[in-house]
């Protein structure tokens, strides 16, 4: 079973992010599950999507405690608390423009920044980033599928579908070797 | 397993969406709402529904949860199929009318999400609000994931109209109300087919004088309860004609109580909601390890199946009952309930209430397993014990 955390800020579309990729995985034949927890639905206070991945149904009803890869919508976020719900092999990609050296993961989790913002602004996508996000976390689990997910984003984006597609695609691209590069 | 591709198709939805697709094939003809976190994607999807011309129920939105029940009995007086859904503070104000509706003989059929009441204010997966609410006369079920949920929905109305019963179902905040999984949606027809119309013995109706629920003497208010007690007693036997009749045409889903690895097994997790899809995990776990573990989940909370937990567990030499509730100065309710069904039967299980994710705490697999590990060999205790 993979076993997915996305942490992010309320209005900041970790939740959509989670609901999408989910819909990708399930539209790649496999069983998916995805929650979300919060305090009361505010703009601003951390939201947590979680996500698991199986080849058979799944059964479980609680927390994921040791996920295999999370995806961080705001490098202010990144407290121990956060690195703690990660495996010791966690892969976590945060959106930030700052080096991989800047953050301080735990055990043998690795950390891939990805500079979610520029991307979405060169897609004319202005600040919303998360088709960005989305696009480099699937490059660095090597699934699901690009064509798959930029289906999935065509599908429910609200607006700005092709916009929010290229971003997709184009955090796919820059993500993947370097993903390839980390994971090796 | 499901039933075939042409009857049903599987999407991708959280519960409350699941409970939405349910009520939107059970067709009723009224349907009285008030939003509440963690509920309101229930009536955010029948709205939805509406708007698309999809669903035809006369959706009301009052200015409370008390006008809603309101609204749902009178409703149901005039013999409508009537529909609504709540959580935590949203069921408490409903109080009063719970037990008027039960009372009445109002076949309602209602969701609730299992929600922390206040004070303090929280959002967390609980059952005190419903449990809290098992004495107001009305049929109590417990879901454990969003297909349970869509497939319970239906059967209740089954419930609700061969017994004149109110039922109310229930699944946990946030783990299943907002847990998006594939969902199996029957074709419409086959629903048509499985919940046909049923006549009520009184209608009320504006062209003919009658009243309902008028003031009357002792020993006619007794004999309401006792007419309440002689249907309470019909619904584990409607419970199991709806399950088996579900069965029958999807392949899913259990009855009053469902049983998983109980063969020959020597310690049984006892529990409802969603806390049984993680023990089911924690039972294979158990068994590969060479102790012989079941689960045994109750789905019909009230009346309660005394006599079929006592045909389930006997002979078993220990239960461990996992609540996810607790009522102060006594304990965990489904405890409470079991060990009373249980007591003075011949070849009863040692019995241990464990407080097991009161107020949403998390209870993973390995915490489930290591309370069986650690309680199945220990001696009885006949009061709760706080493990998580």
């Amino acid at each position: 079973m993979l076993e997915i955390v996305i942490l992010g800020r309320g209005g900041q579309g970790a939740q959509t992010a989670g609901n999408q990729l989910a819909q990708a995985f399930f539209d790649s034949g496999l069983y998916v599950q995805t929650f979300s927890t919060y305090g009361g639905a505010r703009r601003g206070t951390p939201v947590t999507s979680s996500l698991r991945v199986d080849a058979d149904p799944i059964r479980l009803r609680c927390n994921i405690t040791a996920a295999d890869a999370m995806l961080c919508f705001d490098a202010s976020l990144m407290d121990d608390a956060f690195y703690a719900q990660g495996s010791d092999e966690a892969l976590i990609v945060v959106n930030s423009a700052r080096p991989a050296e800047a953050f301080t993961p735990r055990a043998r989790q690795r950390v891939l920044p990805v500079d979610g913002r520029a991307i979405a602004a060169r897609n004319d996508m202005g600040k919303v980033v998360n088709s960005a996000l989305l696009g480099a976390f699937a490059a660095t689990l090597g699934r699901p599928g690009i064509d798959i997910l930029a289906q999935v984003i065509e599908t429910s984006a609200p607006a700005k579908k092709s916009q929010n597609v290229t971003a997709a695609r184009e955090a796919y691209g820059l993500m993947a070797p370097v993903a390839e590069e980390a994971t090796a | 397993m499901n039933a075939p591709a042409n009857i049903e198709t599987r999407q991708l939805l959280n519960g409350n969406h699941a409970v939405a697709w349910g009520v939107r094939l059970a067709k009723p003809d009224v349907t009285p709402v008030y939003p509440i976190t963690p509920q309101t994607p229930i009536l955010e999807k029948l709205i939805e529904f509406q708007s698309e011309g999809k669903f035809a129920a006369e959706l009301l939105t009052p200015e409370s949860e008390h006008s809603a029940m309101a609204a749902c009995i009178a409703a149901s007086a005039t013999g409508a199929r009537v529909f609504t859904a709540t959580s935590s503070q949203g069921l408490l104000l409903m109080h009063e009318l719970l037990h008027f509706a039960a009372g009445a003989r109002a076949p309602i059929v209602m969701f609730n999400v299992n929600r922390t009441p206040a004070s303090p204010w929280g959002f967390w997966p609980d059952q005190i609000d419903s449990l809290s609410q098992r004495d107001t006369g009305w049929v109590q079920l417990y879901s454990e994931s969003p297909q349970d949920s869509l497939d319970t929905v239906i059967q209740a109305f089954r419930i609700a109209e061969g017994s004149m019963l109110p039922v109310m179902i229930n699944h946990d905040a946030f783990y299943v109300s907002h847990s998006v999984e594939p969902v199996s949606v029957p074709a419409p027809g086959l629903i048509d087919e499985f919940l046909p119309r049923v006549e009520r013995p009184m209608q009320l109706d504006t062209g003919a004088g009658q009243s309902l629920g008028a003031p009357i003497g002792q020993a006619s208010w007794n004999r309401t309860r006792r007419e309440m007690a002689a249907a309470m007693e019909t619904v584990p036997g409607l419970t199991e004609a709806a399950a088996s009749g579900w069965r029958a045409m999807t392949g899913r889903g259990g009855g009053v109580l469902e049983a998983y690895r109980m063969t020959g097994a020597e310690v049984v997790v006892l529990t409802m909601g969603s806390m049984a899809g993680t023990a089911r995990d924690a039972v294979d776990r158990l068994r590969d390890e060479g102790i012989a573990a079941g689960l045994l989940k109750l789905r019909l909370f009230r009346p309660f199946p005394a006599d079929e937990l006592r045909a389930a567990l006997a002979g078993v030499p220990c239960t461990i009952v996992l609540d996810r509730n607790y009522s102060p100065g006594m304990g965990g309710v489904l405890h409470q309930e079991a060990k009373a069904a249980l007591y003075g039967t011949v070849g009863a299980p040692r019995m241990h209430g464990l407080l097991a994710g009161v107020g949403g705490v998390n209870v993973d697999v390995a915490t489930i397993a290591r309370l069986v590990r650690d309680y199945r060999n220990a001696d009885p205790s006949p009061d709760a014990v706080w493990v998580e």
